[in-house]
């Protein structure tokens, strides 16, 4: 741990020192900019709920409707140090009211602040980045018509040299990239394509599974080659499972017992879900059972992760 | 189908038999617990079947299932003294920590359970819908407690 630390931080300080220009926040291209149209509220709660901000966002235990008050506060104590999550409610004074949608896109897709700043990424932009821009706006919309909470959330505990935000604009270089993690569907199994496609879109991007269910390498990046192989858990111990159709695993899932985990929470064998992943399963159990058999089609077709947690 | 349902029942069954006598049967708690949630398990696996319909759904069966949650409701709470967080287990430190919230959710496992058995009476729900009324809310209780309690796997 005490060599990934120092790897990291030699990282963050060449990227905060030297390499000035390689560590500037990037945006969306004013072309971008200008194709933006305002969004759909009601569309943009699905996207909501795909995207699990109410698991980090509301506070801890939330249940029902105090999901929907975004005030922040959870604290994910990571090898970098805490992070506690902003308050993103509508309110102008103390969440993202006061944001344009251009704003809030650069936050989703680029990992930037309005103000210019780079976001840790233990804001997950760097799934969300393959987001469509359609559906940034939605969400954008349906947030706005969540109540307003009032306070800031704590800062952020991190020592140096995570403390320097410059530095994280390096890291971006490295490892924001929107492109699909898995460009086509993977084994002999039988698919849908569109389906397919559907659920590749759901796990890799809003959904952001393979930002826990994927190990990391010392610069805290995931390692695509070992995507959904498992990890360490990130918070807390024990282990985040591998969810690759690997066999003597996951792969004896069948894409139904995947849907119906996801709708009900029981494992094929009637285990129940547990830890953090309650929250997802929740969140998956709200959209439309096509997403749930679209995210199972995709987890059947991808490369099996032999020796993953 | 036939021949699934009656090896459920079975297990099941023994299932209840082995949560009244591991108090004799073994000095180690963890191994007693493990016994325990294994029958909660057979019991949520001849429940689900039910509700998805992949086993038709019987009236005894169903009591048996629900009879299983609730001998287990009333003892799995005993079985985590002081000192058995360590070894093969995977429950989280959070069950010593925070005995009061754990309590709590067992307080929840065996509310659910009892209710189940009332509306279960001498000869079970009488039919599919009756039982997945009574049996829902005793389901809801095992990831409220695993979201905090189990170790992530």
């Amino acid at each position: 741990m005490k060599k990934l630390l120092i790897a990291v931080g030699i990282l963050a300080v060449v990227g905060g020192g030297i390499g000035w220009g390689l560590s500037a926040p990037t945006r969306l291209s004013d072309a971008e900019v200008a194709s933006l149209k305002d969004g759909s509220p009601v569309k943009g709660e699905m996207v909501f709920w795909a995207g699990g901000c109410a698991s980090c966002h509301a506070t801890k235990g939330a249940k029902d409707h105090d999901l929907l008050k975004l005030g922040g506060g959870l604290r994910l104590e990571t090898p970098f140090g805490v992070f506690v999550a902003p308050n993103i409610s509508s309110s102008d004074e103390d969440g993202i009211g006061g944001w344009s949608l251009a704003d809030f896109a650069n936050a989703m897709t680029h990992g930037t602040s309005p103000e210019g700043e780079n976001y840790y990424p233990a804001f997950p932009f760097t799934s969300y980045a393959r987001m469509s821009l359609g559906d940034v706006s939605d969400l954008h919309a349906y947030l706005n018509t969540l109540p307003a909470v009032d306070g800031k959330a704590a800062n952020h505990e991190l020592g140096f040299p995570f403390n320097i935000r410059r530095g994280l604009g390096l890291w971006k270089r490295l490892f924001l990239d929107p492109a699909p993690v898995i460009s086509a569907p993977a084994g002999g199994a039988e698919y849908d394509q569109a389906l397919w496609e559907r659920g590749r879109y759901l796990v890799e991007g809003p959904g952001h599974c393979g930002e826990c269910h994927t190990a990391r390498d010392v610069a805290g990046g995931l390692i695509l080659a070992d995507w959904l192989g498992g990890a360490p858990a990130p918070t807390g111990d024990g282990k985040i499972p591998n969810i690759s159709p690997v066999d003597g695993g996951f792969g004896s899932w069948s894409a139904s017992d995947i849907a119906y985990y996801l709708e009900s929470g029981f494992t094929p064998d009637y285990d129940s879900v547990g830890g953090e992943m309650v929250h997802v399963q929740e969140n998956m159990a709200r959209l439309p059972a096509t997403d749930r058999d679209a995210i199972a089609a995709y987890l059947k077709a991808i490369p099996p992760v032999v020796g993953g947690s | 189908m036939r021949v699934i349902q009656n090896t459920l029942i079975i297990g099941i069954v023994a299932g209840v038999a082995a949560t009244a006598s591991v108090a004799q049967a073994s000095d180690d708690p963890i191994q007693s617990r493990q016994a325990i949630m294994a029958s909660v398990g057979a019991a949520a696996g001849l429940a689900g079947g039910m509700m998805k319909g992949e086993i038709p759904y019987n009236p005894v069966a169903g009591k048996a299932a629900i009879a299983t949650m609730r001998a287990a409701s009333v003892n799995f709470g005993d079985y985590f003294p002081a000192g058995s967080d360590a070894g093969k287990t995977d429950a989280a430190a959070k069950i010593w920590d925070d005995a009061d919230g754990f309590k709590a959710q067992m307080a929840k496992f065996a509310g659910a359970s009892e209710n189940a058995m009332k509306v279960a009476g001498k000869n079970g729900p009488a039919d599919l819908d009756a039982f997945k009324a009574a049996f829902g809310p005793v389901f809801g209780t095992c990831k409220a407690c695993h979201e905090g309690y189990r170790k992530k796997n």
